[in-house]
């Protein structure tokens, strides 16, 4: 009799926790796909990849990329895209404490990469860039921005240039034209503010250290790289000088009220800023709204502050595509963002977006793109890390805060980066 | 013989049958206490033990004892975030909950009153961040509300981006939310009060305030206490609202514990000093409503 009961208690334990498993069980087996060989090096055969990103609005943009990798002959990707990048994060970083480690990944270039390639779970992709680069698929200096140690590592899913978008119809109102020094702009900036017109959009949070990076970078591109190794401080007299150029600007009300949470393109389109400084992906979201390029709004290279500096800055960001180490189909997948840089896939990717490529090889069918970008990968042109990824994370995290505060205060400068500086004296302390 | 004891005698001769289950029931129950312990207890010993490690999310926690606590507690902005903390708490008690019950108080006994009431429950219905992209409209600068200010001649205070203004205006826009739901519950508080000690009262010639203070407040104490130690819960992790209205900004200035904690965690990928966060705000959400409730339902002071 005892033992009956104790029977019935383990077949009712066992039944109730089969039942609960099955149900946790529901979501596995994600990061492989279909076959595929684990990983050990020549080519392997087309499968499917398991991909994850954080940017889900472009799955449609996928689906045209799966067409064209199929047809040649490459693998395709399984699309997992999440909305919340917080989350998104967390998860890439809790699938490699799984064995389904993801196949391909998009990620963030800058010290997040570096963490992934310091624990190991990126697969190295130092030969796609040298056959990449014999094959000129990639502009110079990018490849910064994928290089640890000597060795590369992802390789880039996409490319923004940081530019200045202009309304055509206020600058026609007011009789400005493009400026190609940094006192023409400034010079147009005061003929609006004359004229009761907003010059430039900036904001306080999210992209608070945009005209930062802009004047630093223009005013002294040495400095600019020197902050992001430590050898540059905060507090030296050359980005408190740009910093004050800045706080000169915000002092002549060249900025709109960073209270107004209207959409930057919204802003732009109605004229309520003539100017703003975006990255490229800005061009969408003008064109969502029915905005033409070229016709409605147009694009300028910023001149640099500084007439002295020889070569014209320009601010690129970069989104990685990464290979997970150790998955399911790790060489297809390695295969694949071989295939990614080449001239083909990036043909086809500029056609799914109507964005640019970083490939100079390809063209960006809208013109006014394509004009800017031959513009800032030209020969008198030299690119810069965008100051976001270039920027170890707490020394960001504390700077944002302090550039969020200036935008919004326009307090003394020097008080705000000396804040910077304690946090990145702190960090560069422990390194 | 007291009473228990007398059924327990009672039930001596069942006892061994029920005991004849009892291995069984284990079986059954286990799985529902392990789920518990799985998904309940094990993630808050876990994220105690990160907050006592240094973790970026990779590779394994590195045990740095109480450096996580030591520098929560000597950062500026985690006081900031405590300040504004308890300006939610003390915020939400005055606003949505006074709100609720001075609505209740006003429609109960008319005619239709959830008819009154029902319009300020809709709102319950949006989510917080939802909340708090509307009122990102109505209150940036040149917004719905500057532009009211502006029409009788005034300038305008630059509501989102001045603290503690900022946090002021945020805890009024929850209330917007938040007071109908409230309003609901003291209703319910109302009609469930009886009616014969109000008839007394009234026969000795109470009436108006001196009737809603003396007589129907203490009685819906029970209800009170249960309105108000939610709200002291819920404001203590107030987040979403934060989030959709000013991310916490600028630079920080309304920024409240449960914003701190997300941020460290997920942002700056500190995980260590997010789960210190997370401990430091569960203890004094736990202690607050533990001496709360403890107070108001002490027997000595049941009504």
């Amino acid at each position: 009799m005892k033992q009956h009961h104790t029977r019935s208690a383990l077949v009712a334990a066992a039944a109730a926790t089969a039942l609960l498993l099955g149900a946790c069980s529901g979501g596995g087996d994600e990061g492989g796909g279909g076959g595929g060989n684990g990983g050990d090096g020549g080519d392997a055969a087309p499968t499917e990849l398991g991909f994850f990103t954080d940017k889900a609005a472009w799955e449609p943009q996928f689906d045209e990329m799966n067409a064209a990798s199929g047809d040649a002959d490459q693998s395709t990707l399984s699309f997992t895209g999440y909305s919340d990048a917080a989350a998104y994060d967390a998860f890439i970083k809790q699938a490699f404490r799984t064995n389904d480690k993801p196949d391909l990944f998009t990620w963030h270039t800058g010290g997040q990469l570096g963490e992934l390639v310091e624990a190991g779970l990126v697969a190295e992709t130092t030969d796609l860039w040298e056959e990449a680069a014999a094959n000129g698929d990639v502009p110079e200096g990018l490849i910064e921005n994928y290089t640890y140690d000597g060795k590369q590592y992802c390789v880039p899913l996409n490319v923004v240039y940081w530019v200045m978008y202009y309304n055509k119809q206020v600058y026609a109102d007011n009789g400005l034209e493009v400026p190609t020094t940094w006192d023409e702009l400034m010079s147009n900036a005061q003929t609006l503010v004359d004229n009761g017109v907003v010059p430039f959009h900036q904001m306080n949070f999210i992209f608070e250290f945009v005209w930062f990076q802009t004047v630093v970078a223009g005013s002294d591109p040495e400095a600019y790289v020197g902050l992001q190794d430590g050898s540059v401080s905060y507090t030296d007299p050359t980005i408190v000088e740009a910093m004050e150029v800045w706080h000169q600007m915000q002092t002549d009300g060249y900025f709109i009220d960073p209270g107004v949470t209207t959409d930057p393109q919204t802003l732009l389109q109605t004229g309520e800023v003539a100017m703003a400084n975006f990255g490229t992906f800005f061009t969408g979201q003008l064109n969502a709204l029915g905005m033409v390029p070229d016709e409605d709004y147009g694009i300028f290279a910023i001149p640099n502050v500084n007439p002295d500096v020889e070569a014209q800055q320009a601010i690129v960001e970069t989104g990685p595509l990464c290979v997970g180490a150790g998955s399911a189909n790790e060489q297809a997948a390695l295969d694949y963002s071989a295939w990614w840089m080449g001239v083909d896939a990036q043909n086809a990717w500029t056609e799914a977006f109507g964005d640019v490529s970083f490939n100079p090889n390809v063209e960006s069918p809208d013109p006014a793109l394509s004009a800017v970008v031959s513009q800032v990968t030209g020969p008198d042109f030299q690119i810069q890390k965008r100051w976001l990824e270039a920027t170890p994370v707490p020394i960001y995290t504390v700077a944002s805060e302090e550039f969020g505060a200036f935008v919004t205060n326009n307090g003394d400068p020097m008080a705000h980066l000396e804040a910077i500086q304690a946090a990145a004296d702190a960090y560069w302390a422990e390194q | 013989m007291t009473a228990p004891a007398a059924r327990r005698e009672e039930m001596l001769p069942q006892r061994k049958s029920r005991n004849a289950f009892a291995l069984p029931s284990v079986g059954f129950i286990a799985p529902a206490v392990l789920l518990a312990g799985i998904v309940l207890y094990l993630p808050f010993l876990y994220t105690t033990y990160i907050s006592f490690t240094d973790y970026n999310g990779l590779g394994d926690p590195e045990w740095v004892g109480l450096a996580n606590y030591v520098q929560m507690f000597s950062d500026p902005g985690l006081v900031n975030s405590l300040v504004n903390t308890l300006y939610w708490v003390a915020g939400t008690i005055i606003l949505p909950v006074g709100l609720g019950l001075f609505l209740a108080v006003l429609s109960h006994g008319l005619p239709g009153a959830t008819f009154f009431r029902l319009p300020f429950l809709i709102p319950y219905a949006l989510s917080g961040v939802a909340v708090g992209v509307i009122w990102s409209f109505v209150l940036q600068t040149n917004g719905a509300l500057s532009q009211i200010v502006g029409f009788f001649g005034a300038d305008a205070p630059r509501w989102l981006l001045d603290a503690p203004l900022n946090t002021f205006v945020m805890i009024v826009a929850s209330s917007w939310q938040g007071a109908g739901v409230n309003a609901l519950l003291f209703g319910i508080g109302l009609q469930s009060i009886p009616k014969e000690p109000l008839e007394a009262a009234k026969v000795d010639g109470a009436s108006g305030f001196t009737m809603f203070r003396t007589m129907t407040w203490p009685m819906l104490a029970p209800l009170t206490t249960v309105v108000v130690g939610l709200s002291i819960v819920g404001s203590l992790k107030t987040f979403d609202i934060v989030w959709g209205m000013t991310k916490g900004g600028p630079g920080g200035v309304s920024e409240t514990l449960a914003l701190t904690m997300y941020k460290e965690t997920f942002i700056t990928n500190d995980y260590g000093l997010g789960a210190a966060v997370a401990v430091f705000l569960t203890v004094v959400t736990v202690l607050a409503s533990v001496l709360y409730l403890r107070r108001q339902l002490a027997p000595e002071r049941s009504v």
